[in-house]
């Protein structure tokens, strides 16, 4: 599986001088900067800096864009911590559980799992890839859009179980989200329900209308406090906490285990990603936990699901990006583009004839996510003092950031005005307690549902029950999706009638 | 059962029937098509079916919002004037909307100092401006700034 020829040249390669690592620091300050900032794209931050790597070598070039790639899937998590705004799609699991520490006073704690999460998550996304990238590659390509349909359904199932108070409302939620998706053209080439406005002609933003629904509703909703942190007194986000609750990560292994895992698999499927990787992961380890209720207050397991998803689902996309030469994002895209200013194309001749460049680049990487626990851990202190500042000043200024962001990724008014009328929609749905997160879930999952659906009922004839008994992978995913619900639904009924018969 | 409600969950509720309603008549006008219809139909039916369940099951202590008419009036206030800002910075300039926002917003959030609220947005408007201005792609609208 490993060519040893390979990666002794990969290593002469990386460690013979300190030129491919001069540009990895401000590239994961870089990263996490973008990732921090509500609306600004890893994959905006890596377009922006593409023309400077013109200047570099190929493998200058790759480190420098790859670790503005990790700093800013972790950054995005940081903000979900402190003030339950993703800064990405990849982190809307963060917040669920990271947020409600944040306001019981558990910041420290919370920023340091999700580091310590985030750094393991990728070293194992990573570490599968260098292993594993060969055969990875094999199964990659086998799958075709009806797995992908499954998987998209798999994260659509944690829409049912966001809402504790009414499975109605969660539901209903979700469906607003489905709904909002089909706006704009159709896969097909159909225009739906645009209202006469060339705006919508592609659908809904997804990311302004998840900065309008998670951060400027939730802003109002506690824009009378004095400080983010509901806690009289919260401690101060400090080196010490932050370090002890980052080890602490290593007291959930299977939750590291299983979120990491999720993550390689799902980031290898091309188009899919760490944004579907961190809502299946966080479902999945709240599903099979022995206290699903206590999900959303707060709890570890869910930032570590999250982040530890996130993160080693970029070792996965990198699997697409290197083994079959196919961009699995917008971020892996601009890494394509610079591997062809150096006239080099992934896919399988690529492995083949260049494998100590391949090695070269995992190898970067490995060093690279142990580099950004150094940089993150200096980073937090800076932006976790975020928590002190008195709300009427960081929420009109937060407000404003979210429609600048909103701007930052359309270009035109459409940003400003999704990330309107979402707030409004948001401070709606969070009155009547709707979980927003599940419209969130529902808008990012929809399209990708309808595509994938659609080219599954092209290719079966409309067969599509016939067409999945001839497909094992297909028959296998269905099989793990309907255990994980079946055996989740028992273990709740378990709990239910074991907590019946103690209260009587 | 009851239908009582809190009007803002009745005006919640109407919005998203009529917006499912017109997404389907949009959609099924534009193509009757399996390939078309195949999320957005179900997704609708299933969500009138939950609108239904919730008009009809008996609502929740919780589901009264327990907020004050103050603090209910403020939150309009300030989406009101969030809304404002989305929609007009394009006309009196990013620089210029950004910064009465930043003012107003922090005088309706609470503050009681009267020279605190226009520096701090003059310097945010500044630095946002400036920051952003460089690192977007696009063309910004500005008054003053350049």
């Amino acid at each position: 599986m490993i060519d040893f020829t390979a990666l002794s040249a990969a290593l002469e390669l990386m460690f013979s001088s300190f030129g491919p690592w001069i540009f990895v620091i401000p590239g994961l300050l870089i990263g996490l900067i973008f990732g921090a900032i509500p609306g600004l794209q890893v994959s905006m931050a890596m377009a922006l800096f593409l023309p400077l790597t013109f200047t570099m070598d190929f493998i200058q070039s790759i480190m420098f864009l790859t670790s503005i790639f990790t700093g800013g899937v972790y950054g995005g998590g940081v903000t979900a911590i402190l003030m339950n705004i993703p800064g990405s799609s990849s982190s809307v699991a963060t917040a669920f559980d990271g947020y409600p520490m944040t306001c019981k006073g558990g910041q420290n704690q919370a920023l340091g799992l999700s580091l310590g999460a985030s750094v393991i998550g990728a070293f194992i996304g990573y570490s599968v890839l260098f292993v594993l990238i060969q055969p990875l590659a094999a199964v990659v390509l086998k799958l075709g859009p009806l797995e992908m349909v499954l998987v998209i359904a798999w994260g659509l199932t944690l829409i049912a179980t966001l809402s504790e108070r009414s499975v109605a409302k969660g539901l209903l939620a979700g469906m607003i989200g489905l709904i909002l998706s089909q706006v704009g053209m159709s896969t097909t080439g159909v225009l739906r329900a645009t209202f006469g406005s060339s705006y919508l002609l592609d659908g809904v933003q997804v990311v302004p209308a998840m900065i309008g629904i998670f951060a400027a509703s939730e802003l109002l909703r506690i824009r009378e406090r004095q400080t983010l942190s509901t806690v009289e007194g919260a401690p101060p986000v400090a080196f010490g906490p932050i370090i002890r609750a980052m080890f602490s990560t290593f007291k959930y292994p299977s939750v590291l285990l299983r979120g990491s895992g999720i993550g390689v698999l799902i980031g290898a499927v091309p188009g899919v990603g760490s944004s579907v990787a961190n809502l299946v992961a966080y479902g999945e380890v709240r599903r099979t936990s022995s206290t699903p209720e206590k999900f959303g207050t707060g709890i570890p397991e869910g930032v570590i699901a999250a982040e530890s998803a996130n993160s080693s689902s970029e070792g996965g996309s990198m699997t697409a990006l290197l083994a079959l030469g196919i961009p699995g994002g917008a971020a892996t895209a601009v890494l394509m583009a610079a591997f062809s200013y150096h006239n080099l194309v992934g896919g399988p001749s690529f492995i083949r004839d260049q494998g100590d460049l391949v090695y070269a680049i995992i190898l970067g990487n490995l060093v690279q996510v142990l580099l950004l626990g150094l940089v993150g851990l200096l980073s937090l202190r800076v932006l976790g003092m975020v928590v002190q500042v008195p709300l009427r000043y960081l929420v009109p200024s937060v407000l404003a950031l979210c429609v600048w962001g909103g701007f930052g990724v359309t270009g035109t008014i459409a940003g400003p005005l999704t990330v309107a009328v979402f707030a409004c929609l948001g401070w709606l749905m969070r009155r009547h307690h709707y979980p927003v997160a599940a419209t969130v879930i529902g808008l990012l999952l929809g399209r990708m549902a309808e595509g994938e659906m659609v080219r599954s009922l092209q290719i079966s004839g409309g067969h599509i029950f016939g067409y999945l008994l001839e497909r094992p992978i297909s028959m296998l995913l269905l099989a793990l999706m309907l255990f994980s619900i079946g055996a989740a639904f028992l273990k709740a009924r378990r709990i239910h009638r074991r907590a019946n018969i103690s209260a009587t | 059962m009851s239908l009582r409600l809190a009007p803002s969950h009745a005006v919640f509720l109407a919005i998203v029937l009529a917006f499912t309603v017109a997404m389907n008549y949009s959609a099924i006008t534009a193509k009757f098509a399996l390939n078309n219809l195949v999320i957005l139909v179900p997704a609708s039916v299933l969500a009138l079916i939950l609108i239904g369940t919730i008009l009809l099951s008996r609502p929740i202590p919780e589901d009264v919002p327990e907020e004050s008419l103050r603090k209910t009036l403020g939150d309009l206030l300030l989406l009101g004037l969030f809304c404002g800002f989305c929609s007009l910075m394009f006309v009196i300039g990013f620089d210029v909307a950004t910064f009465f926002f930043i003012w107003i917003g922090i005088v309706v959030c609470g503050e009681r100092s009267l020279w605190k609220p226009p520096a701090f947005a003059l310097a945010f408007a500044v630095v946002v401006t400036t920051t952003f201005g460089a690192l977007f792609p696009f063309p910004i609208v500005t008054l003053v700034l350049q």
